[in-house]
């Protein structure tokens, strides 16, 4: 036991001074630059009661204060990045050095590095780091967005038409990441997509979390669909919002995407192989969530009973992948349809070579 | 017993026949394994599966168009030929399925002898109507919305949502793929087994008087055309 003892405390004083000293670098950091950061309840305060503000800074400099404040960088802080800034560097031109990414994101950086990405493009190519949230918050559309500022759309509904049976639907119902990163594990997510207004056969977007919310009565945008509130959605649930005339403008999309987010951008040759998704078997499709848009901009998940992709007509009536979602019930009705095409040639066929002597005998009189 | 051989099926509907006939089974095929790709691979992979199903749907469904069009504007017959009458419905079905459950056991004859104009039995009617007037088509309309569900998307969604047409779709193609079944059984039921398998690919069928009372029917429905019968032996 001694042996084991005597290194954790090692490590545990080891660990507490390399925490004091770090501490105290960020002290002396900010001493010297002479900038105040704010307590740290309001510690980027200073900096988003400028930055906060596009009358005062522009567009360029504007960091939306709603959406930072959700990142995991506004936890850590402005300086945590900026800690050269000095005080009084308004209107003076100066620019304002940065940290970058891989101080923290070490491992991403690595990763990526060996990704087809490398050298096209850096982290800011993708990420704002002032509105950044984590891979389950954002949207499969909005990735495919995020993509489409370098990817132009056309282009690859066009090279992915080229092999590709409905390239254009597999685009629009899986973020690009599901296909080019090596991600194992999927999920179905289920987004709230609404109608165009005004526009009786108008395309449906990804509803925002106004309409949403005006949709719900301004209570919370889940009780569309989780009526009981018990902040989990039944099948039963499901079915009741899809066939509710009064959320007829108003459908889920199901996008799958991956349980875990890489950066491992490439192309797969195994993604090329349909069966990859499509032979995965409904057991690959049991989990599915419901996302629902939050103030913020990012999304909430919440799970929805096992299974619901299965369902025969209504739990997602327009989310069907071949092969993966087929629903067992309809399999054994159709078992017993081609079952009852086979009472003919066997029943039939059977009391024909029973009765094949009294047949032959009456064709024998004939002739 | 003197044989007739009558010229049952023309050309163009032999033609037909035998493309559908192809594009149903490669459909079956290629469905099946497109709904179960982790059991079957009868077509190397599933891309290949996809679009022959994809392309015989289309053959099928163009074929079944051109077949409507022969038969309602080209030969005018589509009523007669696919429509039960009220004595079909009343009497023909019963005594058919009389025929082929009960007197066929003893040898006796098929009640109903083929014509041009009336190449069908009742019971015979009966199963075309649904097969060609709904379900060739519904299977048809809904493999063309899922083979182009995004720019479609509106009329899926008014169809009801790609779950209803998917199982729509698949419950209609079984009920062909039962139908292909008996269909084939029953040509085995002619005066010798490939009796009439050889006369949708020739166009002639060989039909056998059975006495009086082959002649009374014979005398109740003469043929449209003389010219498409020619006596080939008796005995």
């Amino acid at each position: 036991m001694n042996t084991i003892k005597i290194p954790l405390i090692v490590a545990l004083i080891g660990m507490l001074a390399i925490a004091a000293g770090n501490v105290g670098a960020g002290e002396a950091a900010s001493a010297t630059s002479g900038y105040s950061y704010g307590d740290t309840t309001d510690k980027n305060g200073n900096c988003l009661s400028c930055h906060g503000d596009v009358g005062k800074v522009g567009k360029k400099m504007f960091i939306d204060p709603v959406k930072y404040t959700h990142t995991n960088h506004a936890r850590i802080g402005c300086p945590a990045c900026h800690d050269a800034v000095i005080s009084g560097h308004a209107g003076s031109g100066m620019t304002t050095a940065k940290t970058g990414c891989r101080q923290c994101h070490d491992d991403i950086d690595v990763e990526y590095a060996r990704s087809s990405h490398a050298g096209k493009t850096d982290c800011n190519g993708c990420h704002d780091p002032h509105r950044v949230a984590a891979p389950t918050e954002i949207s499969g559309q909005d990735i495919n967005r995020m993509c489409a500022t370098c990817h132009d759309t056309y282009e690859i509904s066009a090279s992915h038409g080229k092999w590709l049976p409905q390239a254009d639907l597999h685009i629009e119902m899986l973020p690009c990441i599901t296909c080019h990163t090596g991600s194992k594990n999927y999920v179905i997510n289920l987004y709230i997509i609404k109608r165009q207004e005004g526009v009786r056969f108008g395309k449906f977007d990804l509803a925002s979390y106004g309409e949403l919310k005006k949709e719900a009565g301004g209570r919370d945008i889940l009780s569309l669909i989780d009526t009981n509130g018990d902040g989990y959605v039944s099948l039963d649930e499901l079915r009741n919002f899809n066939r509710n005339p009064q959320y007829k403008e108003l459908r889920l999309q199901g996008m799958m995407t991956p349980e875990q987010v890489t950066h491992s951008f490439q192309i797969l040759d195994n993604r090329r192989n349909c069966t990859f998704c499509h032979a995965s078997g409904p057991s690959a499709m049991q989990t599915s969530t419901v996302a629902i848009p939050e103030a913020n901009g990012t999304f909430r998940k919440v799970a929805v009973e096992k299974g619901a992709v299965l369902d025969a007509l209504y739990a997602t009536p327009n989310f069907y992948m071949l092969g993966g979602t087929r629903n067992a019930m309809l399999n054994k009705i159709g078992l017993v349809i081609i079952a009852g095409g086979m009472v003919m040639p066997v029943g039939h066929g059977f009391l024909r070579f029973l009765s094949r002597n009294i047949r032959n005998r009456r064709e024998d009189r004939h002739e | 017993m003197s044989k007739h051989m009558i010229y049952l099926h023309p050309t163009p509907v032999r033609i037909w026949h035998w493309l559908n006939a192809l594009g149903i089974v490669t459909l079956c095929l290629t469905g099946a394994q497109i709904r179960f790709p982790e059991y079957l691979n009868i077509f190397g992979n599933y891309r290949t599966a996809v679009l022959l199903h994809n392309t015989a749907g289309l053959v099928v469904a163009i074929s079944f168009s051109l077949w409507f069009f022969y038969y309602t504007l080209g030969s005018r017959k589509i009523t007669q030929l696919y429509v039960p009458g009220v004595d079909d419905l009343k009497r023909g079905v019963l005594r058919q399925a009389f025929f082929y459950f009960f007197l066929y056991f003893f040898g006796c004859p098929n009640p109903h002898h083929a014509t041009p104009d009336s190449k069908f039995n009742p019971m015979q009617k009966s199963a075309y109507l649904a097969i060609m007037f709904v379900l060739v088509p519904l299977v048809s309309l809904t493999g063309i919305l899922l083979m182009n569900v995004s720019p479609l998307r509106e009329l899926v969604i008014m169809a009801g949502g790609l779950k209803l047409l998917v199982g729509l779709h698949f419950l209609m193609a079984c009920s062909l793929c039962a139908f292909l079944f008996t269909h084939v059984y029953l040509t085995t039921l002619g005066h010798t087994p490939l009796a009439h398998t050889k006369s949708m690919w020739t166009g002639w069928e060989e039909e056998e008087d059975h006495g009086e009372e082959a002649e009374k029917v014979h005398q109740a429905k003469p043929l449209a055309d003389p010219a498409l019968v020619r006596v080939k032996a008796s005995s």
